[in-house]
């Protein structure tokens, strides 16, 4: 296959000669030789050599992002029909249409990695392939909309803003793209809540209401703490931070926009100490976010159906497409 | 020509139903977003759905400036029976097939359309259309790829796009249902010619494709002058869907 | 047209405004260039963010990526203007002559060329 990359302009004389791990070594060779390569910094293509471990953990990485991307329009989609003026409705629009564009893009680079995109999409379908905790939980009115768009995918940016440099170039160029267009998402999600947050009592209440309800899995989103030297996403380069530290800088941005709005952060231990200068919070509940994430979670199942359905109802559009434009 | 010369209530009536007809069908459309057939394809027609919002806004706005009215309590504070869009969009999204045969004729319907309002005296419009026929060129170019495809692939694809074309029959015509005060318009040099006139031109325009393709011309749409009153359950539906944000707090800010 | 029996990846290649260099913008999977087109269309053009696309299928590319004639071993910085350092020598010449070392040009000149 041949790698589109090798035609960059941009190269610099010394930036990409070929690997040392490309060459015809013994495996262990090969495999500190890569090592060494990506944690010094280096970048690997889709066409250089790769441990089997780094590309199924590169591949796991990307599938549950690409996953997460298509489940997570879902939530949304319904909210669609629904958004009560021209410039919402289009902006909303948009976003989702952004969502899937965002899934389109990793599952491209997921497949390059040599897994068909019919068997990602058989593998979430089956339960065999996860999405985010997020995307499991119902939206049941328009100020949920607003606050997934404002702060699950702040919560998402901050993780994928560390991306950007992972050693898996496609990856990193790939996030580079979806962060732009994802800081718009938020600033769409940030206004809706801020229009309904100085509104009438009812539209204060609801969103209130949201954020008692979206608080939980927001906190448990970016996963449990663990120790640095056992991720071995971190050892790789995959991606760069932990989940405590991406916790973290989500707080110290969110936290003071979600008070300059007066809504009340549902809960009552979660404070700043300025000595070691972290959040300390009540502990997520992670029983939960096994049991959501394991597909248990309150639309799991409605959702992986209603996709399920999708896929067979328009299976004859792609069967009829792959004709190509005559028919034999 | 300024506005003042020409009656309101005749270009209402005109902004009017194409409004509608942009608000419906880019709403209807959005329905594929996320569950098209391939993800490129589901990116592809979520921005043929924001294009006619996009268009709606924009003759809403166009509209609400006429009236002294805000666009979007024109768009969305009126009872079902009120929208003058065309029948032809009142049927609900359907199958693949369905929504690539409406917006066929539509799309179809809406380029002869905008020909004829193309340098108008009205220069607020005539600016719009010259927008609008660009962005059409798109959707037209795009659908058309499907309308081949589904029409030549013997079997499945085309057996439904006929079921699809069947249903619409008695309305595929009503994007040319008379306006109200068609003859003002005229005078005025707002439209070039009549609705029957701009009906005939497009029967002329889409004759040879559907030949080529050998699918059944759509006949007379039954009931022409009612064209755009008389709207079914699909799009009460869909107006109970759209309204319901809005209707559970009147008058708020969104 | 022969049909694809999948769907392939076509490249994308993007021209950000007037007179820049086409750059590599992604992929995207369709089963033939027409659709490919639109596609690209979609996934790289559609917030107005380009001037020109150009859309290849993957298979059509040739790529060249060996080392041997890409970085060749032996110096050639006589062909890189970072091949040619100066500074000392003119230092040594400005030492002669008594000679100043001549003012850096400014990009703003008040009179054009």
């Amino acid at each position: 296959m041949t790698d589109p990359r090798a035609l960059e302009p941009i190269l610099g004389p010394r930036e990409r000669t070929k690997p040392a791990f490309n060459e015809e070594l013994p495996h262990d060779e090969r495999f500190a030789l890569f090592e060494a390569h990506v944690m010094a910094g280096g970048k690997v293509e889709a066409t250089d050599w790769m441990p089997d471990e780094y590309r199924a953990a590169v591949l796991r990485f990307v599938e549950m992002h690409a996953n997460s991307e298509l489940m997570g329009v879902l939530p949304e989609r319904e909210w669609l029909m629904r958004a009560p003026t021209l410039r919402r409705k289009l902006a909303l629009t948009a976003k989702v249409q952004d969502e899937v564009g965002h899934a389109q893009l990793l599952y491209r680079v997921a497949e390059d990695l040599g897994k068909p995109r019919e068997q990602m999409f058989d593998d979430l379908l089956a339960g065999k392939t996860k999405f985010h905790n997020v995307f499991h939980y119902p939206t049941v009115g328009w100020a949920d909309v607003g606050m997934i768009a404002w702060l699950v995918d702040a919560a998402a940016i901050v993780a994928q803003q560390a991306l950007r440099d992972s050693s898996y170039a496609p990856y990193a160029r790939t996030m580079r793209k979806i962060c732009w267009e994802e800081s718009v998402h938020i600033m769409h999600g940030r206004d809706v809540v801020t229009t309904m947050a100085t509104g009438s009592p009812m539209q204060r209440a609801a969103i209130q209401d949201a954020l008692d309800r979206w608080w939980g899995p927001l906190m448990q989103m970016h996963g449990p703490r663990s120790p640095r030297e056992k991720d071995r996403d971190l050892h790789w380069r995959i991606k760069a931070r932990t989940s405590e530290e991406l916790r973290q800088e989500f707080l110290t941005i969110y936290v003071p926009r979600i008070r300059e709005l007066g809504l009340v952060i549902p809960d009552p231990a979660l404070e700043y100490a300025e000595e070691p200068g972290e959040w300390t919070y009540s502990e997520p509940d992670w029983s939960e976010l096994r049991t959501v994430v394991t597909n248990h979670g309150p639309m799991s199942q409605a959702r992986l159906a209603f996709r399920r359905l999708a896929r067979d109802e328009t299976r004859w559009v792609r069967e009829t497409i792959l004709a190509g434009p005559r028919a034999a | 020509m300024t506005v003042a010369a020409i009656p309101t209530i005749a270009l209402d009536g005109l902004l009017r139903s194409m409004a509608d007809d942009e608000f419906v069908i880019g709403f209807s459309d959005s329905e594929w977003t996320g569950i098209a057939p391939i993800l490129e394809e589901d990116v592809a027609m979520s921005s043929l759905a924001q294009d006619e919002l996009g268009h709606a806004t924009a003759l809403f706005g166009l509209l609400g400036e006429l009236l002294g009215e805000d666009p979007n309590a024109i768009a969305y504070d009126r009872q079902p029976e009120h929208y003058r869009h065309c029948r032809l969009l009142d049927h609900a999204r359907g199958d693949w097939a369905m929504t690539i045969a409406r917006r066929y004729l539509y799309d179809s319907a809406d380029a002869v359309r905008l020909d004829a309002l193309a340098g108008g005296s009205w220069a607020p419009l005539s600016d719009l259309v010259a927008k609008l026929i660009r962005e059409e060129r798109y959707h037209l170019m795009h659908v058309g790829v499907w309308l081949n495809r589904l029409a030549h692939h013997d079997g499945e694809a085309r057996t439904r796009l006929l079921v699809a074309l069947r249903e619409l029959r008695p309305d595929a015509a009503t994007v040319f249902t008379p306006l109200p005060h068609e003859d003002t318009l005229i005078e005025a040099g707002i439209l070039e010619a009549p609705m029957s006139e701009l009906e005939r031109r497009w029967r002329e325009t889409i004759g040879p494709v559907f030949a080529d393709l050998d699918l059944p011309m759509p006949p007379a749409a039954t009931e022409l002058d009612r064209g755009r009153l008389d709207h079914r359950e699909a799009f009460r539906w869909l107006w109970g869907e759209f309204t319901s944000v809005r209707r559970s707090e009147p008058g708020a800010t969104w | 047209m022969p049909a694809a029996a999948e769907l392939e990846a076509w490249e994308v290649f993007r021209q950000e405004k007037d007179g820049d260099p086409m750059r590599h913008g992604g992929s995207v999977m369709a089963p033939d260039a027409e659709l490919a087109t639109h596609y690209a269309r979609e996934l790289f053009g559609r917030r107005q963010e380009s001037v020109r696309l150009w859309v290849v299928r993957r298979g059509d590319i040739l790529d060249l990526a060996d080392p041997d004639l890409l970085q060749p071993p032996l110096d050639r910085s006589y062909k890189k203007p970072g091949g040619y350092v100066m500074r000392d020598k003119l230092a040594a010449a400005r030492e002669i002559s008594g000679g100043s070392k001549p003012r850096a040009r400014s990009s703003r000149r008040t009179t054009s060329t």
